[in-house]
């Protein structure tokens, strides 16, 4: 199968979408982020401490996460976003801490930890009022991804100058989006990146976590349009041109849940200068990483420990 | 030398069976219009296990009057219970009737308990009676029980595909034909666990880490669970994916578990290719179930490779 680098997106972006975002964030910014740390002594190691986090997010919807610092620290920290793939749970990022890094490993609205609110559940989370902006789930689960970086903000340890994003999947969205929407980041490594493309992905591949989207056609086949016009707002490539930092992007030419044919066209589309590709031939959706660790570990050293 | 399971794990096996036995599955299946098509009905299916504990599973049945071969997706260690894996060809659904558990504390069967994650594989280890394990391990038991009730399934092709659940059901229950399993925790825990600090090993090395005075009480209760001592009675077709040589549960560490399998064995070290690893369970499942002429049901990136 050959895979069309230059692949194009059927997905157009709406012409009011700079203006829905900036609703939705002024709508935020309203809410307290009201942050509350709590150690966690069980998964505190000799070299990292880790805390469970909570803060609120927009529709005052209660949010956890982890976080993770290295212990004795030398002045003030780079910091890192982990974003949470779709079906996994999101991890405890003790590597990144352990690296010299504070880093937030976010559980968006819906995710063990931060379901009592909102819980469309899996699957379901990516069809939940599908055909409407205002409500459609990640509307509120892209804000409780982005409201990490609030809380970095809000810490005295962090290097504010100093933030990048880490994501595969689900997290690969979740960081090709909180670079575009939030100018802190200052670095963003997106992996097999998920919701891109969407009505292109469905064609592609007939795999879950898309083919939610197929079910929910399969007996909604009048609202087909207006799905796709939900999703424009919330697709990748519709954020790209806004990501203006340095840029690392992988993915498998044989990736069975997102199809490598959205990733070329999300790589195309950021406005970056700074930015490369990684295509792994002979991978799936694990888009090379036992490769492709080391080269993200090399490219926050760069751009937020400036070593080189 | 030969070495032998520990005291009381016969009796400890047979109590869970003796508990299954007296407790009815009771199962309602309910029909999701959404999820089902032309060619394949899906079900949400609600049985109880001991406790008792009311279980979900999602069961797909091709539409069709034929029997067909069974996969049953075991209960995983992750929150999420998913109709058949991510990135599994939905097509699948067209030849297989497949049944996907989730077991307590893992979403749909999260009521009264509902395990955090990580945290489920430490839950109530103060005790071989109150650690959740026994739990899981049961309802792994009771979602294969509940399978061979459906007429619509082939019960001379059965397979169990998952985590290390996987092997415990095919040691109990000799109505599983084949296996494919990646074991993750459950092969000498305690002693693979001190060796990383990923999960879900690291929950036990956290556990034992801010409780060291009971590594021996742990290690007794994980002893029943530990696939080396279930291995023996494992009479299915296995196929075992086992991590890369430099991973935890490499081909040489898992040797120890898989050369007492009493069925045959297929070894598949990890090609750090979610892919390759991906295409190689596929064709042997294929091959097992469906006949050595049938073709492989893999997803659209995949299918020029078989």
């Amino acid at each position: 199968m050959t895979i069309d680098r230059n692949y194009r997106c059927m997905v157009v972006k709406p012409d009011d979408f700079d203006d829905f975002w900036e609703g939705v964030l002024t709508d935020v910014a309203c809410v307290d982020l009201d942050p509350v740390m709590e150690k966690d002594p069980l998964r505190s190691n000799e070299d990292v401490d880790v805390y469970q986090v909570f803060f609120t997010s927009i529709d005052q919807v209660r949010i956890s996460a982890w976080y993770s610092l290295p212990k004795n620290p030398n002045g003030k920290l780079p910091a890192m976003v982990q974003l949470p793939g779709y079906q996994s749970d999101p991890p405890i990022p003790r590597d990144w801490a352990a690296k010299g890094y504070a880093c937030i490993s976010v559980n968006p609205r819906g995710k063990v930890r931060s379901r009592s609110q909102f819980d469309p559940g899996y699957p379901g989370l990516l069809t939940y009022n599908i055909i409407d902006k205002n409500s459609y789930s990640y509307r509120g689960f892209y804000v409780d991804a982005w409201r990490s970086v609030d809380f970095l903000l809000s810490r005295p340890e962090v290097d504010s100058d100093r933030i990048g994003a880490v994501g595969g999947s689900q997290g690969g969205a979740l960081a090709t989006t909180i670079a575009a929407m939030r100018s802190e980041i200052s670095a963003v490594s997106i992996s097999a990146p998920y919701l891109c493309g969407y009505m292109d992905a469905i064609e592609l591949t007939h795999t879950y976590p898309f083919h939610e989207i197929n079910d929910y056609l399969n007996i909604y086949p009048d609202r087909r349009d207006q799905v796709a016009q939900t999703l424009a707002y919330f697709d990748g490539i519709s954020f790209a041109e806004k990501i203006k930092c340095p840029v690392i992007l992988n993915v498998g030419l044989q990736d069975n849940v997102v199809p490598p044919e959205t990733g070329f066209a999300l790589f195309n589309a950021i406005a970056s200068e700074d930015k490369v590709l990684y295509e792994y031939d002979g991978h799936g959706h694990e888009a090379g990483r036992y490769v492709h660790d080391a080269i993200i570990d090399n490219f926050f050293e760069t751009h937020l420990k400036g070593v080189r | 030398m030969v070495e032998k399971a520990p005291s009381g794990f016969k009796s400890f096996w047979d109590k869970i069976d003796d508990d299954l036995a007296h407790i009815p599955i009771a199962a309602e299946a309910e029909h999701i219009p959404m999820r089902s098509t032309d060619k394949y009905d899906l079900y949400g299916v609600r049985i109880t296990s001991v406790g008792p504990y009311r279980l979900f599973g999602y069961l797909s049945i091709p539409k069709t009057d034929e029997i067909l071969p069974a996969i049953y997706y075991v209960p995983k260690n992750g929150s999420v219970h998913e109709i058949i894996p991510q990135g599994t060809a939905v097509a699948v659904r067209e030849h297989y009737v497949t049944f996907s558990l989730a077991c307590r504390g893992m979403r749909n069967s999260d009521r009264p308990y509902a395990a955090m994650y990580p945290g489920q594989l430490t839950d109530g280890l103060e005790s071989a009676e109150s650690y959740v394990y026994r739990g899981i391990a049961a309802d792994t038991i009771r979602g294969l029980e509940y399978m061979i009730t459906r007429p619509e399934v082939d019960k001379d092709r059965i397979s169990a595909w998952g985590n290390d659940n996987a092997l415990l059901v095919a040691a109990r229950r000799k109505q599983i034909t084949h296996v494919i399993t990646q074991p993750a925790y459950l092969f000498d825990t305690i002693k693979n666990s001190t060796k990383t600090t990923s999960y879900p090993l690291a929950e036990f090395s956290d556990y034992l880490r801010l409780h060291p005075e009971r590594t021996s009480q742990v290690n007794e209760i994980l002893d029943m669970y530990n696939l080396r001592w279930h291995a023996p009675y494992i009479t299915a077709k296995t196929l075992v994916r086992a991590d890369d040589s430099e991973g935890i549960y490499g081909p040489k560490v898992l040797a120890e578990m898989y050369e007492h399998i009493a069925g045959e064995v297929t070894i598949h070290e990890s090609e750090q290719s979610s892919f390759k690893d991906g295409l190689f369970a596929e064709k042997w499942l294929t091959q097992e179930m469906l006949g050595s002429t049938a073709t492989p049901i893999v997803p659209e990136h995949w299918q020029a490779f078989i």
